[in-house]
């Protein structure tokens, strides 16, 4: 299909609206444009110190010897740190006041006791990174090697090496019960243990299937065995999911120094305000010891959403060398530290009946979590796919393999996105062999309204607050034309055409923060925000919700980000989509609570009751005319009142941090704070249907990615252009996971090798069609004022699944066993008639 | 001692502004000096301090070396020219196509800027073991860590392995095999003037270096004879990604025909050994054969004879069969109706 | 200088790769030495050999004009086993020093020659030939004690004459002997690190510190050998020896050297009559 019949979106969005769902240049367009935007490499502080890491070349080892005499006697090295050093790991306290105790086998920022090849051992400080590094290859220091995998698989054999002494699996004893009136107990420390399946259970690898041992978690929803004998058509199969890095251009960088006993920290993070309790349990500080400033974020994808843990390197060695101290983080630096999506391998048995509904699912996975604390990939994937597929009955088994590989965090979908591609895979075959329409057998397995989730948990299912993937699937096939393509002749020439379709969803929204916000005497909104910068521009979108509520024009609102000595609310954690569903509440509940003073500002001046008056076009006024006060005015009034009204009396509600901050900002104007206490009836998740056509060149393997389009269930458009930014970014970072990024180890030496870009292959601009498409349905969702719900996971497996769905399409069921799909794999494939991929193992 | 990747070491850097001072600091600094032409390649290998040269002698300032002239036999291309001068360069164009488009698909547009084709066909290996620093046969070492039962060795050989399994990752040097381009070197001992298959060697012949270069010698141009000027040219190159990425395989040949009949003809592969190679054998059989799918088949399967793929690249064979057959025999384009 | 190359192995221990190639030419310098030391010490301070005769007179008159002293299948395998060594020793060591060529294979292939060639030497050596003869043995020892004192101007007892070999040849082939069987075991390991026709290709077969521990085996060995093979060649083409080399060529010397250097006592020449114990060690 020629680009002339295939436009750019021209829908428009936000028509009840003066703000939302209309496009606007965010305030920090300019600097990030320009180059004037500071990440914390930009920072120079006088006397700065630069420090270089060791890292370890042992995937799993002892330091056995270490004498670093030879380095610190080298001229202009000023300090080492090592594991001795670092403080004992903190307790930390939920918003409940639940203490979640440290586990003495979590990650620290340096170990003696390296448990992947590159984990930072040490750190010098010296007054150039030249010096550093050189005092670096001054250091004797001696491994002793000890047993690893890499391979989950290899771990679980009979027999097989433990990646940590203790074991392979961590170990989650079971909950004590909360006795009726007092808080809940502290849960119990996990600890690490073996878990090894048997011989018996291995027999099925010689088949080229995932062995199904015993599982760490499951659990079953309806009759299973029932629904495989309704079936008309069992499928089975084995998938490898890729681990891929988040790559995020911005390393972690970070730069830290001592001011009257605070440290001050520079660094890029998802969260400004959530990073705070990271770092105070990590420096083992008291949070109001801590500044962290962190204005711009190079990406974060899920690596960086709390912060990270070796941010506290320079600020203990700034400590110690009683200087700021810079750690400038490298590609191959960032990719040890600098986390990864888990891969999977899984394996799943599906019943489909007649017309393609999916009577019975049968789910098993793997998910190689790396040597630390468990990411919660598995127990998602179960979740995630039992929403967006909606099996009559499903048995979900789960298990988290600790390897001896770069530890693992969320990343954009984490879980859904490896679920949703193994089965989807599977949708499609069963779609060919049912004679079904690939759309028409997604249509039919489709979530709607509130869709039953996950397991029963207290003897309910939770359900979802709204889906409207149908739709979404119904427009996407009449924009993408797919009746049309799936008719034409599939070969021309060396080349074969295939369309694909995925279904996808991921969690779109939490609930419960704070807004704050003052007008100011000078007519400007002070909006506080503690959204971190990461790149989605959720940062100001959300905020848009207060001037929108006020009828305050988005010029005349200054927005407060970045910097945790500024005053700001409490704030989700920005990661999981939350943002903007969380924080559009919390807005509007800020706004709303701004709109009420105001009304009893004007009562109070004015005369008469406050639901008498309306606010719009920067006044407070009566209903139908009438005497009325610009905002201003309303705002010296406030002062004047006090109390609640310029932030003297903070709401009791809100959370402590929240409070901390309206106390440093009383006094300024009229105050507004508000936690979110909107109902919420359901859990909020987020759709996609995705479409994309792909021509591949049979004589070399060599495909192409022609067209492609995205529809977004979203519920309410916040921002068109960020939210096409997301739609179609995490699309590609889906189609990467298809089309190519990938780990490779050395499983004789555990090490990675795959170092460079050139080597993890995250997808280029040109490997994406010149004219991605995407949509959005702007049904607001029934569950949140605004009726916007978070975007940033969901394209990811439906971008990666369309691209597998067009390949297998184009080629056959019978090319591949494991993504991404490589030239290589198609070649073989079509060479040997029959797929000769490996399909069980990882990191190749 | 620890290890530790990053951050240049000292070195001299010396930036002569000729070829005579360039070779007079080469020769006086022999196996002690790196040259640095647009560092690409080096630039890692600082980088990763694994090679940490005394002395480091960079062509960026030699004016002598860059550009491409005209002669009465053809061109000659100074070794600084850049990349991207050599894709845009008209003459290249016109004349000698399959050389601007081997030079189009290098990398990505940023180290065409920055990258030289005197660098592009120098240029090491990019065996992952090797790069690592690991103490393989050509780091000096007893052992090739791609070819062992274990080994990941997707991008690496299938043809003349000795030993040592990685491949010469250059993109222009099999259009220069093709084009009977001329290497001109000059050594201590003075100017030498090397058939451009010449220039390469392989693991049998020397498992520690990928062309002919000595300490103290100096690639200073590349001489393109108007022999095949305006010939049928055929490049591919096969690769992961659209943009950025070093070739799995890439395909040069030049042909002349009379009539439908292949009159002369020259093809060159790479990314298949450590060195580029010229299918003689093909070039003979195919000589005075129609140019059609027959030919190309018979050709693409006499390429490939003796080929021994490793664990993860046996689909080198099928590909290298195909771009064969394809650079002699013609593609089968696809013409969609809708 | 270290005489070992050391590399930084991927897991960052300090592993040996090889010896340092400039042992090849200490190797080559000190056959080139020795010979020199042993041409001018013959020239010109050597005594005159002398033998205790013990000998009846009538059994040189028995005995036929050629003395048989190498089988056609011992002598097919010395120069089998010559020639390998001397295809090893190039294909090893000329590329080090700067002569480029595909050595692997003909240096693999000349591995697999000389480890058959030595494996059938083995079992003819035990089976087939006189198993004792080219061992050192008591009289031996007396003898050369009895030489070495008058080397130091002592006057004693005239030494024996030899038995099939003298006692510096059957040291030469203990020395030999161990250096080849160093080089062919390590040598037919390192075969697994390349490829070959035999087995597949295995690098880690060993840890790298075993691997290590192995190619300097190998090297030492390999050098060793060279100053050998310089040794060897030298005493082959000295004048007084020839008869010995021609030997190994022809398969016989002549009675009148056989007589003069030869104990037909201790080197007994079959169907003749036997006078006394061949060797005190047998």
């Amino acid at each position: 299909m020629s680009n002339s019949e295939w436009k750019p979106n021209q829908q428009k969005f936000g028509a009840k609206y003066k703000l939302i769902g209309k496009d606007y240049p965010t305030p920090d367009l300019y600097a990030k444009v320009t180059g004037k935007a500071k990440y914390a490499e930009d920072f120079r502080v006088d006397g700065m110190l630069f420090c270089k890491l060791l890292l370890s070349p042992v995937a799993h080892g002892r330091v056995k010897h270490l004498d670093v005499s030879k380095a610190t006697a080298m001229p202009g090295v000023k300090a080492i740190l090592t594991q001795d050093d670092l403080p004992a790991p903190a307790d930390s306290v939920t918003d409940l006041g639940v203490t979640i105790k440290a586990n003495p086998l979590g990650e620290k920022a340096l170990t003696m006791e390296p448990l992947y090849h590159g984990e930072p051992v040490l750190a010098v400080a010296a007054v150039d990174e030249y010096t550093a590094a050189e005092a670096i290859e001054a250091i004797d220091i001696e491994f002793e090697p000890l047993p690893f995998a890499v391979d989950p698989l290899d771990t679980l054999r009979p027999g097989g090496p433990n990646p940590r002494l203790q074991g392979n699996v961590w170990v989650r004893p079971s909950m004590p019960q909360a006795k009726p009136g007092e808080k809940p107990p502290s849960p119990p420390v996990p600890h690490v243990g073996e878990l090894k399946w048997t011989e018996a259970d291995f027999a099925e690898t010689k088949h080229g299937r995932l062995p199904l041992g015993k599982a760490q978690d499951e659990w079953v929803v309806g009759d299973l065995d029932a629904g495989f004998k309704e079936a008309a058509l069992v499928l089975d199969e084995t998938f490898v999911t890729p681990d891929t890095s988040h790559e995020t251009l911005e390393p972690r960088t970070t730069l830290a120094y001592w001011q009257n006993g605070k440290v001050f920290v520079h660094m890029g993070t998802q969260s400004t305000v959530q990073t705070l309790a990271s770092l105070g349990r990590w420096l083992n500080m008291d949070q109001n010891q801590i500044v962290l400033v962190s204005e711009y974020t190079g990406g974060g994808f899920g690596s960086k959403a709390t912060g990270y843990i070796f941010a506290i390197i320079p600020a203990l060695l700034s400590k110690k060398a009683n200087a700021p101290v810079m750690m400038r983080i490298s590609r191959e630096e960032e990719h040890f530290i600098g986390r990864a999506r888990p891969g999977f391998q899984g394996r799943m048995k599906v019943g489909f009946a007649k017309n393609g509904r999916i009577t019975a699912l049968d789910m098993f996975v793997i998910c190689n979590n790396g040597p630390y604390d468990a990411v919660g990939d598995a127990n998602t994937s179960g979740t995630i796919v039992s929403l967006l597929y909606q099996p009559l009955a499903m048995r979900w088994r789960g298990t988290t393999v600790l390897t001896n590989t770069p530890p693992r965090g969320a990343q954009s979908s984490p879980g859904g996105m490896q679920g949703i591609v193994i089965m989807e895979t599977i949708v499609s075959k069963a779609a060919r062999q049912l004679g079904l329409d690939q759309v028409d057998i997604r249509r039919i397995n489709c979530p709607e309204g509130k869709a039953p989730v996950g397991p029963v948990r207290n003897g309910t299912r939770g359900h979802s607050t709204s889906a409207f993937l149908k739709e979404a699937f119904d427009r996407g096939s009449e924009q993408f034309r797919w009746k049309e393509r799936t008719a034409r002749p599939k070969r021309s020439g060396t080349k074969v055409r295939g369309v694909g379709v995925s279904s996808s969803c991921f969690v779109g929204g939490s609930i419960g923060y704070d807004g704050l916000f003052v007008i100011r005497p000078d007519g400007r909104i002070a909006i506080q925000s503690g959204v971190g910068n990461l790149g989605t521009e959720s940062l100001h979108d959300v905020h848009r919700v207060v001037a929108e509520v006020l009828g305050v024009p988005w010029e005349k609102c200054d927005v407060t980000w970045g910097n945790t000595s500024k005053n700001l609310p409490w704030t989700c954690v920005s990661g999981g989509s939350q943002t903007t569903h969380a924080m559009t509440r919390a807005a509007h509940a800020a706004a709303i609570d701004g709109k009420q003073k105001l009304q009893e500002i004007a009562a109070k001046v004015l005369g008469g009751k406050p639901e008498q008056y309306e606010v719009g076009n920067e006044r407070v006024f009566r209903k139908g005319g009438g005497r009325g006060m610009t905002l201003p005015q309303a705002a010296q009034h406030a002062i004047q009142l006090g109390g609640k009204y310029d932030g003297h009396e903070p709401p009791e509600d809100v959370n402590k941090f929240t409070k901390a901050s309206i106390a440093a900002l009383q006094g300024q104007g009229l105050l507004a704070a508000a936690k979110d206490k909107y109902p919420r009836d359901g859990q909020t998740f987020s759709y996609v249907a995705c479409f994309a056509e792909v021509e591949v060149d049979v004589e070399t393997g060599k495909y192409d990615i022609t067209d492609y389009l995205a529809v977004a269930d979203v519920g309410t458009v916040l921002h068109p252009k960020s939210l096409s930014g997301q739609i179609l970014g995490r699309s590609i970072l889906g189609i990467g996971h298809a089309i190519g990024q990938k780990w490779v180890f050395d499983p004789h030496y555990g090490h990675t090798i795959s170092l460079r870009f050139h080597h993890t292959k995250p997808p280029t601009i040109l490997d994406v069609p010149v004219n991605m498409q995407w949509a959005a349905l702007d049904i607001p969702d029934p569950e949140t004022p605004v009726g916007a719900r978070g975007i940033g996971e969901p394209p990811v497996g439906g971008g990666c699944g369309a691209i597998l769905n067009a390949l297998s399409d184009a080629l056959g069921d019978e090319i591949f066993r494991r993504a991404p799909v490589n030239l290589d794999t198609i070649l073989t494939s079509l060479e040997a008639g029959r797929p000769t991929q490996d399909p069980l193992t990882a990191h190749i | 001692m620890a290890v530790i990747r990053d951050v240049m070491p000292a070195f001299q850097l010396y930036q002569p502004s000729s070829v005579a001072d360039a070779q007079k600091l080469l020769g006086q600094n022999g196996s002690d000096a790196l040259v640095l032409a647009g560092g690409l390649d080096s630039m890692d290998w600082l980088k990763d301090r694994i090679k940490k040269p005394k002395v480091v002698v960079d062509l960026s300032g030699v004016s002598e070396l860059k550009g491409i002239r005209e002669t009465p036999d053809g061109v000659e291309i100074g070794a600084m020219t850049t990349l991207t001068e050599i894709s845009t360069s008209p003459v290249i164009r016109q004349k000698y196509s399959l050389l601007s488009q081997a030079a189009e698909v290098v990398a990505s547009p940023q180290i065409r800027n920055q990258g030289t084709i005197g660098g592009n066909v120098s240029q090491d290996t990019r065996c992952w073991y090797y790069r690592a620093g690991w103490p393989c046969y050509r780091a000096g070492g007893n052992i090739c860590y791609a070819d062992t039962p274990v080994g990941r060795n997707r991008e690496h050989a299938i043809l003349h392995s000795e030993r040592c399994v990685a491949v010469n990752p250059s993109d222009t040097a099999p259009a220069f095999i093709a084009l009977d381009a001329k290497f001109v070197v000059m050594t201590p001992k003075g100017q030498r003037v090397i058939d451009a298959e010449d220039y390469f060697i392989g693991p049998d012949i020397d498992i520690t270096r990928m062309n002919i270069l000595q300490p103290g010698s100096l690639l200073t141009a590349i001489r393109i004879p108007s022999t095949w000027a305006q010939a049928q040219f055929y490049f591919e190159k096969v690769r992961d990604r659209n943009v950025w990425d070093f070739p799995l395989m890439n395909v040069a040949s030049a042909m002349k025909s009379s009539g439908d009949n292949i009159q002369d003809v020259r093809i060159a592969v790479n990314a298949v050994a450590a060195r580029p190679l010229r299918l003689k054998m093909v070039e003979d059989s195919v000589r005075g054969k129609p140019r059609n799918a027959a030919t190309g088949e018979a050709a693409g399967k006499l390429a490939v004879q003796g080929a021994v793929p490793l664990q993860f690249n046996a689909y080198k064979v099928p590909l290298m069969r195909n771009l064969v057959k394809r650079a002699i025999g013609g593609v089968q384009e696809a013409a969609w109706a809708s | 200088m270290g005489i070992l190359e050391w590399a930084t192995s991927p897991l960052g221990q300090r592993v040996p790769i090889h010896i340092a190639w400039f042992l090849i030419w200490v190797a080559l310098i000190a056959g080139l030495v020795f010979l020199i030391v042993h041409a001018i010490y013959v020239c010109y301070f050597a005594k005159d050999k002398g033998f205790a005769s013990d000998l009846p007179s009538e059994i040189g008159q028995q005995l036929p004009a050629r003395i048989p002293r190498h089988s056609l299948m011992a002598r097919l395998f010395h120069w089998i086993m010559a020639g390998a060594m001397f295809v090893l020793l190039f294909t090893a060591f000329l590329p080090k020093v700067g002569v480029q060529f595909n050595w692997v294979t003909y240096h693999w292939i000349a591995g697999t020659v000389l480890t058959i060639s030595i494996l059938f030497h083995i079992v003819h050596a035990t089976f087939y030939l006189d198993f004792w003869s080219i061992w050192p043995d008591r009289s031996d020892i007396e003898d050369a004690r009895k030489r070495l004192q008058r080397f130091m101007g002592k006057s004693t007892a005239l030494p024996r004459k030899f038995a099939k070999y003298p006692l510096e040849n059957k040291l030469y082939h203990g020395v030999v002997m161990l250096s080849g069987l160093a080089v062919i075991i390590t040598g037919v390991f390192m075969m697994f690190r390349v490829r070959t026709v035999f087995f597949p290709r295995n690098p880690y077969l060993f840890s790298d510190m075993t691997w290590g521990m192995m190619y300097v085996l190998h090297g030492l060995a390999g050098v060793g050998l060279i100053t050998l093979t310089i040794v060897h060649v030298y005493f082959a083409i000295r004048p007084e020896k020839l008869p010995i080399t021609a030997s190994m060529i022809v398969g016989s010397m002549s009675r009148e050297f056989y007589l003069k250097e030869h104990d037909p006592q201790r080197w007994v020449i079959e169907g003749l009559p036997h006078h006394g114990s061949a060797a005190d060690g047998d």
